[in-house]
C-alpha cells in the first residue's frame, strides 16, 4: 500500500510577506491578486490572508473593499509573485530530496508518494519532520506548512487540512474510515459549492449521512462523480500522482481596473491577453485547436463562448482574431465590459508545419526572433503597437506565473 | 508606511564563502546598521539575475535589489510602523 504526503504552506503569500518584513509579523494582513500597482484596488481580491487577518473574518478570494470592511486595520500588500516562485522552489528542491515521486498541486502545495523511501509510517513521520526542519531552515520560521500521511492523496490533503498552521497529522491504514468520518464535507478536494448543495438537497450533510446514501443513487444524480464520492465517503481514492501531466488548456482573464467600454478598447486588451496566451503556449512547445473567450459585464453578466479551428493556433494575433469572431456578433460595450478572458484547449505538443504562404511564413520566423527577444530581456522586451497603453498587471496567484514565461 | 521606490544606494557588505550579508545601508546621507537580513530571493529579468535582500533594521523594513550584471544597489521598497 503506498504512503503519500501532502504538503501545504500556511496563509502562504501572507507567511512569506510576514517572514521578509518583520514589522508585519503577528499584524492582520492580505496579499492582493494582482502584483504591485493594484494591491488595494477595489477589484483585487484576497489571495491570501494571514493567520491574524483570517481571525478577523477576512477570507481568501474576498474582494479587498469587502476585507477593508470587515477588517479596518488590515493592511493590503501587492503581491510578490517572484519572491514566491523562489520559495515554491526551494520547497519543491527539499521535497525531490526525499520523495520517490512529486506532484506539485499548486504553488503551495505538493503531493510526495513516500513509499520506497520512508518504508512505513514512522519512516514517514521521520521523513516529514525533517522536511518541516529543512524548510524552516531555507524558507524562515515565518513560513510553516502542514502535512498530512496517509496511504492515499484524497486522506493526506485531509489531513494536512485538520492541523493548522503546522501541523502534522499521519493516518494510518486501519483509521482511514474513522479519520475521514470527523472531517467536514467541504475540506474534500473535489467536493465544491456546487456538489456540497446538490448533497445537501440529497441529505447528505456529513461524511456519515454521505455513508448512508447508496452509490447507485449518487450514480444516478451525479453520474461518475457520484462513485467517486461513494468511495471518498469513505476515505477510498486511487487517483495516481500527476507527475508531469501535460497541460490541457492555456488561458488568461483579466479584470480591469476601469470597464471598457468601446470597440477598440476591448480589441487591444484582447490582443494583449492573446499574446500572454501565445507566449505561454510558446513556452510549453504547443500550438492549439479550440480557443474558447469570454465577457464578463460590469453587472456580473457574463457572454462567450467556443470554436474549434481546423488550422493550429499558436501566435497571439491568430489567437486574438479567433477569440474576436466568437465575441463580436454579440458583445454589448454599452453594458461596459468589465472581465475579458482567452483560452486555447485541444493542444499539440507539435510544431507548426511550414505554410504555402510567405506571409505566414514571414510571420513564424518573426515569432521565433520575438521569442529569443523575450528570453534575453524580459517580458516586456517587447509589445504590438496596437496594445499600446494596455498595462496587464501580473497575478499573483496561480502557480505559472507570468515571469517564469520568459525565463 | 509603505513606500514603493527605486533610489540608488550604497551598501556595506560581508562577504562568507560565495554569499553575501548586507552590513548597512547608506542612503540620502543616512547610514542604517542593519540587522536581520530576513529573506534573500533571487529572479530574473530576461537573462540578468537580480537578488532582492529584506532587510530590516530596529525601525525599518528594507527591501534592497542587487543587479549582477552592473553590480548596483537599489532601495526598491521601505516599511515603517
Amino acid at each position: 500500500m503506498p504512503i503519500l504526503m501532502h504538503i501545504d504552506f500556511n496563509s502562504y503569500f501572507a507567511s512569506v510577506e510576514q517572514q521578509a518584513n518583520p514589522f508585519l509579523r503577528g499584524k492582520a494582513i492580505a496579499v492582493g491578486g494582482k502584483g504591485k500597482g493594484l494591491g488595494g484596488s477595489t477589484r483585487s481580491v484576497v489571495a491570501t490572508a494571514s493567520r491574524e487577518a483570517k481571525a478577523r473574518g477576512v477570507k481568501t478570494a474576498m474582494s479587498t473593499w469587502e476585507a477593508k470592511k470587515i477588517c479596518p486595520e488590515l493592511i493590503i500588500l501587492p503581491g510578490d509573485p517572484q519572491k514566491y516562485s523562489d520559495i515554491t522552489n526551494r520547497l519543491i528542491t527539499i521535497c525531490t530530496k526525499y520523495a520517490d515521486q512529486l506532484e506539485q498541486f499548486s504553488t503551495d502545495e505538493v503531493f510526495l508518494d513516500v513509499t520506497q523511501s520512508a518504508q512505513d509510517y514512522f519512516g514517514a513521520t521521520l521523513l516529514a519532520q525533517t522536511i518541516r526542519a529543512e524548510l524552516k531552515a531555507a524558507c524562515g520560521s515565518a513560513c510553516t506548512a502542514s502535512i498530512g500521511v496517509a496511504p492515499n492523496k484524497l486522506v493526506a490533503k485531509l489531513a494536512s487540512e485538520s492541523v493548522k498552521p503546522n501541523g502534522l497529522t499521519v493516518v494510518l491504514p486501519e483509521n482511514v474510515a474513522a479519520f475521514v468520518a470527523t472531517r467536514p464535507l467541504k475540506e474534500f478536494c473535489g467536493i465544491g459549492r456546487q456538489t456540497e448543495r446538490a448533497l445537501e438537497t440529497m441529505g447528505a450533510t456529513s461524511v456519515a449521512t454521505l455513508r448512508a446514501i447508496s452509490r447507485e443513487q449518487l450514480v444516478a444524480r451525479f453520474k461518475s462523480h457520484g462513485a467517486w464520492l461513494s468511495n471518498a465517503a469513505h476515505g477510498k481514492d486511487n487517483t495516481p500522482l500527476a507527475v508531469d501531466a501535460p497541460a490541457k488548456s492555456i488561458g488568461h482573464s483579466y479584470t480591469f481596473p476601469a470597464n471598457l467600454l468601446t470597440k477598440h478598447d476591448v480589441w487591444k486588451n484582447l490582443l494583449a491577453l492573446s499574446d500572454r496566451v501565445a507566449s505561454r503556449m510558446q513556452h510549453g512547445y504547443v500550438v492549439g485547436f479550440r480557443v474558447n473567450a469570454f465577457v464578463r459585464y460590469g453587472d456580473f453578466s457574463q457572454m462567450g463562448g467556443d470554436k474549434l479551428f481546423k488550422e493550429p493556433l499558436r501566435d497571439g494575433l491568430g489567437i486574438a482574431k479567433s477569440a474576436w469572431s466568437i465575441l463580436l456578433p454579440n458583445i454589448d460595450y454599452a453594458r461596459g465590459v468589465r472581465l475579458i478572458g482567452v483560452t486555447v484547449s485541444a493542444l499539440q505538443k507539435n510544431s507548426v508545419p511550414p505554410s504555402l504562404f510567405r506571409k505566414t511564413e514571414k510571420m513564424h520566423s518573426v515569432l521565433g526572433a520575438l521569442n529569443t527577444i523575450q528570453k534575453r530581456f524580459g517580458q516586456h522586451a517587447w509589445q504590438r503597437a496596437t496594445t499600446a497603453g494596455t498595462m496587464l498587471l501580473e497575478r499573483t496567484s496561480g502557480w505559472h506565473y507570468d515571469h517564469e514565461l520568459a525565463a | 508606511m509603505h513606500t514603493y521606490m527605486n533610489d540608488p544606494i550604497e551598501v556595506t557588505v560581508d562577504f562568507f564563502g560565495h554569499r553575501i550579508r548586507p552590513r548597512e545601508v547608506r542612503w540620502s546621507n543616512r547610514r542604517y546598521p542593519l540587522q536581520c537580513v530576513n529573506l534573500v530571493h533571487g529572479a530574473l529579468e530576461g537573462a540578468k539575475r537580480i537578488f532582492y535582500f529584506s532587510v530590516s533594521d530596529k525601525t525599518n523594513f528594507m527591501k534592497l535589489r542587487f543587479d549582477t550584471e552592473t553590480l548596483e544597489w537599489r532601495l526598491v521598497e521601505i516599511y515603517t510602523d
